[in-house]
């Protein structure tokens, strides 16, 4: 967090008790920092107050005698005397709650809220006890979908505007909105325009009562029979704390924790709801082993493991190689890093696959900034993908920033983003020409952008640099970041979308770096490793491009696939598929069958999220923790352990006995986590997160980005294939909340691009490229950079296209026009 | 878009006035109001797709211009007859006997209070004071006031309505032949009529033409 | 010497407790042939009972899974089907069970549920030969659409219909709240095959209930 000056500070009188508190706070918040808590509805920490509820009232001394005012929009005031406990406060609160009960059912035994519900407890804490009410409550039809994933029970709403208040403040969608007046007055969306948004899951959270209510946990549970765990969600990058709640063995939901260094407690429906992945049907739960006849087949642990163990060892250790490893906790990353570097002994390792960016921009930029900076940025530049899509928690806080805070805020993006409407300035470009808009806002003198380079010289500069499409030359994303440092005060935050990209890139999982942030070219540090390890690899090993052509090339002879599926996420999906039945022997670490290990030799299934525990480090460096309630399906077990057997019948010895031992280990021999324990995350002030290194940590990579001279390339039709929250990945279809979420494949072109190739609006066109061809259905999309076409990654059909720089979009034959397929429209909050 | 691409439905004089009220106001969502008005004299009432027209042309969305139409009574969101007769049950009124004036009104349309009549000639309403308690009881006709409406009178009134079916409703015409005491007698003569069921300002609902 | 004389008395002394005892009368019962007359309160086997029109009275609230001490109860709820609705309002119990061999009878259960779904019974006979026998499923607890109780007994003396009859148990005669209008209106609703019954007494009016009792 950035350095503030110290508020100034007075003194009041709170229910005859002297206090100190900062000027201008609200006295609901004073009252709660010191330990007296003020009955409230509608007032949310981290939403303005509105005063709608009345259950706040407390008793203020004012020049007029006393009178009762609502705390949670009243600041101190030096010399206030507030009472929140005389008789007259408890008569208002009687009186309110009486008041929110003549309409609200008593049907708490079928409500999902009951036994956790604010109305519920504060009746019984400061209610009346009986109401005088005897006439009919009002009647709704219930409930009534907000959304495809959100209910409304309008009965048993108490109009505290917390959720309409959320999507507009906090979120930034009004899609819900008050309707009516009186006694009719309750929420709804407009006619067929549903609630889409992706942060709807936060008003089922943060809704006092059970109006709002989420179909996944509908009626599934009842909060005393839930068992809950803190935990990081493993969605994104941004370190989302979440609470994860499971009744008999089944996680049920997962609730957004307040974290004030990263997600302030909200969180996207896909952190919430990509739970339901964890129970799916199609999780593999015994080791298989493909037969002769080339079917897989269920084996036992200690078939699978030799058979894994023969093949790797009767290779070269240089001829095996390793892809993935994002998705997993430090610890087993760590093992994993250290399996293959000491037992395999081979430094062909990549935990980032398609997407890739220099890890050592990824793990050494510095000055890097903290999320929490951004609420002290004067200007803040986002040159990456469409945060709303990509992160959407980081894109919350951006917003704060922007909307709360103050920042100024640019975009760049070759097509609209979710925060174009709040951004000050937006830079629209054809993807290949980020060079270009770089040299002209580099350039001195250069009319372009002039509005831009003005709301630049304006510092601190928070600059959030990352890929805005996988099209894009990874190293544009250096350039970008070396110029970003050329600005006042300016910090950069390196994006990379992966679960734990960060933390298996500090762990080693890169073709260049050591676990701790250690480049493999600097001997010092390869020698300090050494010394715990024995001899490692000298050179810098093979990325996921190389990997796959050396695969195909013949020169790696056996491949382990973590959790990844390059066949998906590759540039070019043939030539990777090409590369995995080249190679002799695939080992395939998954907890799904993908496009790419369904061809593999040998799959082990592996415990995931919720099932493991360990540590993750966030785009920040933040190092969380994140917690093990259930055990995973059948059979399957932790990476680290399955590694550490495979190393025993390997000959060689990895001391991954459990989880805390590898913690130890990376304590010792990672420089940059030195200091980092599992107790310091678990207890004390420190359950927020570490920021890395800290204390005794040293981090000797100090990656300085140079604009790398990089060429425009933009040919006709350049493509942009940005992602979607609600993607094809596996995680999404098997969560049957989200799987009916995905968008439509399409292709977006510019209305004078589609009129100059004479397409229509909703034509279905051919769109080629060098590795691929799909056919989709064309949308007209003005926001779009002229002479570019985007198409979503990773949607059922559009992954087949790969990631080619240009692309042909025809029309198709009028032929096939016959078998066209009639889909129903569905509109993302992104659209 | 532009306005045009928007409201392209809607009549050119409308068009331009909305095109005026946009430029009005320093914040668009500022003139949200105004334009509901607008939308309900262009549609007769406000459609779900006059909402979104609205919100769109001043970058709210149709939920919360939703909100703002349910919230005041005097946005209609059904359909309005042609003569919107409301009578206003407020206690002075109610006290000179705006019941019966009602059940007269009612009985005489044919058309039950909140609701319009299968031909679409009136709608009913009882509707909180209209500022008339000196003159009460008082009904409006297209929000075109008429003050001491006895039950008859108000019978009368309707019968009017329905039989010369007038263009144009103007308050001092029919304070003439159907009205009672005032309120008081500021000698200010409201000549000016309304031609729709949609409050007047400016030159909106009205007419803008004196009557005969 | 009356220790003598009471020394030589010993042996009749029993004689005469024996003869005391013949003519009294006796409380042993040849049980099973002959049943005792259970109170109506009797904390036996659970019913899970039905309103008069057949839906079921348990909506899945788990709060008798919440309350009992002995965590023998295991509730699952659901959502209603619209169209064919197994009990009033959005949600029934999809899973019920409970294990008879952890029940300690406490009845908490019968005090926690908002419906007067479980109910406690006579039943007391369910001495099982296999341990899963003695978790009692819905099918088993769930009282048959004209109220009887399902006994899992062949009919005959062992099993009181009339009193299982009254098996929905008691009444509460007071509001939660204890006060005193709500005295003697019965905050019940009717089960299927009982109907209506008058509310028990109330407490301010002990005394002359207690009268007219006798």
């Amino acid at each position: 967090m950035p350095e503030q000056p110290p508020p100034e500070m007075v003194t009041i009188s709170l229910d005859g008790q002297e206090i100190e508190v900062p000027q201008g706070e609200y006295i609901i918040k004073a009252a709660e920092d010191q330990g007296t808590y003020i009955p409230r509805f509608c007032y949310h920490s981290r939403m303005k107050p509105v005063g709608l509820c009345r259950m706040c009232l407390v008793e203020v001394e004012t020049p007029r005698g006393r009178i009762l005012t609502t705390a949670c929009n009243t600041p101190v005031a030096p010399e206030m005397i507030v009472d929140t406990e005389s008789a007259v406060v408890q008569k208002a609160q009687e009186g309110i709650l009486e008041f929110l009960l003549i309409n609200h059912p008593l049907d708490c035994p079928v409500c999902d809220k009951g036994g956790e519900c604010p109305l519920q407890d504060q009746t019984v804490a400061y209610g009346p006890g009986e109401s005088r009410f005897v006439e009919e409550k009002r009647h709704f039809e219930k409930p009534i979908p907000l959304s495809d994933i959100v209910l409304m029970d309008r009965e048993r709403c108490i109009l505290c505007a917390r959720c309409t208040r959320f999507s507009e403040e906090v979120s930034g969608d009004p899609l819900i909105e008050f309707v009516g007046r009186g006694n009719q007055t309750h929420v709804i969306t407009f006619p067929d325009e549903p609630f889409a948004s992706y942060f709807s899951g936060n008003t089922v959270q943060i809704c006092p009562v059970g109006a709002l209510t989420a179909k996944p946990y509908r009626f599934k549970a009842r909060p005393w029979d839930l068992e809950a765990i803190e935990s990081v969600s493993m969605v994104d990058a941004s370190g989302a704390s979440i609470s994860i709640e499971t009744s008999q063995n089944e996680v049920v939901r997962i609730n957004g924790v307040d974290n004030d260094a990263t997600n302030h407690g909200w969180l996207s429906d896909k952190d919430r709801f990509v739970f339901q992945a964890i129970h799916s049907e199609n999780r593999l739960a015994t080791p298989l082993i493909r037969d002769d006849a080339g079917d897989l087949q269920p084996a036992s642990w200690g078939d699978a493991l030799d058979r894994v163990a023969d093949a790797l060892g009767s290779v070269r250790g240089d001829e095996v190689a390793s892809i993935g490893g994002a998705n997993n906790t430090n610890e087993e990353a760590f093992a994993l890093g250290k399996f293959l570097r000491t037992v395999v002994v081979t430094p062909h390792i990549d935990a980032q696959v398609g997407d890739a960016l220099n890890p050592e921009f990824l793990a050494g930029v510095t000055p890097r900034a903290e999320i929490g900076d951004l609420d002290g940025a004067a200007t803040i530049l986002v040159w990456a993908g469409d945060l709303k899509e990509e992160f959407p928690t980081l894109f919350l806080r951006v917003r704060h920033a922007v909307t709360q805070m103050g920042a100024k805020l640019i975009v760049v993006h070759p097509r609209r983003t979710g925060l174009d409407n709040i951004a000050a300035e937006k830079i629209t470009y054809r993807p290949g020409e980020g060079p270009e808009v770089v040299r002209k806002l580099t350039a001195q003198g250069d009319q372009d952008y002039g509005a831009v380079r003005d709301l630049l010289t304006a510092g601190p500069v928070i600059a959030l640099v990352g890929l805005t499409g996988r099209a894009e030359d990874p190293r544009l994303a250096e350039a970008v970041a070396a110029y970003a440092l050329g600005l006042p005060g300016s910090k950069v935050l390196p994006l990379a979308r992966r679960a734990n990209v960060f933390g298996a890139l500090d762990m080693g999982l890169a073709p260049t770096l050591l676990p701790g942030r250690v480049p493999v070219k600097s001997e010092s540090g390869r020698a300090e490793l050494e010394s715990h390890w024995g001899p490692l690899p000298g050179e810098a090993g093979l990325d996921t491009a190389g990997i796959i052509a050396g695969l195909a090339a013949g020169d790696l002879k056996a491949l382990l696939l973590v959790g990844a599926d390059p066949v998906r996420d590759g540039r070019n999906p043939d030539a990777v598929r090409a590369a995995l039945d080249a190679a002799e022997f695939v080992v395939s670490l998954d907890m799904f069958l993908n496009d790419s290990n369904q061809q593999a030799s040998v799959i082990l299934p592996v415990d995931g999220f919720a099932e493991t525990e360990g540590t993750v480090t966030n785009i920040e460096g933040r190092v969380q923790k994140v917690n093990r309630i259930l055990p995973g399906p059948g059979q399957s077990r932790a990476l680290w352990s399955i590694l550490d057997e495979l190393s025993s019948r390997m000959g060689g010895q990895l001391g991954a006995g459990d989880g805390p031992a590898i913690a130890k280990e990376i304590a010792l021999v990672a420089p940059a986590y030195r200091s980092m324990t599992w107790d310091r995350l678990e207890w004390g002030p420190e359950r927020d997160g570490v920021v890395m290194p800290d204390r005794d940590g040293v981090q000797e990579l100090r990656f300085v980005p140079d604009d790398s001279g990089l060429r425009p390339t933009a040919g006709r039709l350049a493509l942009h294939s940005g992602r979607v929250l609600y993607d094809g990945g596996t995680r999404n279809t098997q969560s049957p909340a989200l799987a009916g979420l995905t968008p439509d494949p399409a292709v977006y072109l510019h209305p004078r691009d589609a009129s100059a190739l004479a397409l229509a609006d909703g034509q279905e066109v051919d769109v080629a490229g060098e590795f691929g061809t799909v056919r989709l259905r064309l949308e007209l999309d003005p926001s779009l950079a002229e002479g570019s076409a985007y198409v979503p990654a990773n949607l059922d059909s559009t992954w087949v296209l790969g990631v080619p720089d240009v692309v042909t979009v025809e029309a198709q034959s009028s032929k096939g026009k016959k078998n066209e397929k009639k889909k129903g429209k569905k509109k993302g909050a992104g659209e | 878009m532009s306005v045009a691409t928007v409201i392209s439905d809607w009549s050119a004089p409308n068009q331009e006035r909305a095109r005026t009220l946009l430029e009005a106001y320093p914040e668009r969502r500022s003139a949200a109001m105004p334009l509901l008005y607008l939308a309900s004299l262009e549609h007769g009432h406000l459609t779900p797709a006059a909402m979104a027209q609205v919100a769109e042309l001043t970058g709210l969305t149709s939920a919360q211009v939703q909100s703002v139409a349910s919230f005041y009574t005097m946005y209609k969101r059904d359909h309005v007859g042609r003569y919107l007769i409301s009578v206003c049950t407020s206690i002075s009124c109610f006290l000179m006997g705006a019941d019966d004036v009602l059940e007269a009104i009612e009985e005489e349309t044919g058309t039950p209070d909140g609701t319009t009549s299968s031909d679409g000639t009136f709608s009913v309403e009882h509707v909180e004071c209209i500022g008339a308690c000196g003159g009460a009881p008082a009904v409006q006709v297209n929000y075109e006031l008429v003050e001491g409406v006895a039950p008859e009178r108000g019978a009368t009134l309707c019968r009017w309505l329905r039989e010369s079916s007038p263009e144009v409703v103007v308050t001092d015409e029919m304070q003439k032949y159907f009205g009672g005491v005032r309120s008081f007698d500021w000698g200010i003569t409201e000549t000016v009529g309304a031609i729709a069921p949609v409050p007047a300002f400016g030159p909106y609902g009205s007419t803008g033409e004196e009557s005969a | 010497m009356a220790g003598f004389i009471g020394e030589l008395l010993g042996p009749f002394k029993g004689f005469a407790t024996v003869m005391r005892q013949a003519f009294k009368p006796r409380l042993t019962r040849s049980y099973p042939h002959e049943m005792r007359v259970k109170p109506q309160r009797f904390h036996g086997r659970h019913v899970l009972n039905r309103y008069p029109d057949g839906m079921e009275k348990c909506i899945g609230c788990e709060l008798c899974a919440g309350v009992c001490p002995a965590s023998c109860i295991y509730v699952r709820g659901q959502d209603n089907p619209v169209d064919a609705p197994v009990s009033p309002g959005e949600r029934f119990g999809f899973v019920y069970e409970i294990n008879l061999l952890r029940c300690i009878f406490c009845g908490l259960c019968v005090e926690a549920c908002p419906t007067e779904a479980i109910t406690m019974t006579q039943l007391f006979e369910f001495s099982v030969t296999d341990r899963a026998d003695a978790i009692y499923t819905k099918d088993e607890l769930l009282v048959q659409a004209d109220g009887t109780p399902n006994h899992g007994q062949p009919d005959g003396p062992l099993i009181d219909l009339a009193e299982l009859k009254l098996a929905d148990g008691w009444m509460r005669a007071t509001s939660p709240a204890g006060r005193a209008d709500f005295e003697g209106v019965p905050a019940w609703t009717p089960s299927a095959g009982v109907g209506l019954r008058p509310a028990e007494r109330g407490q301010s009016d002990v005394t002359e209930s207690e009268e007219e009792e006798a």
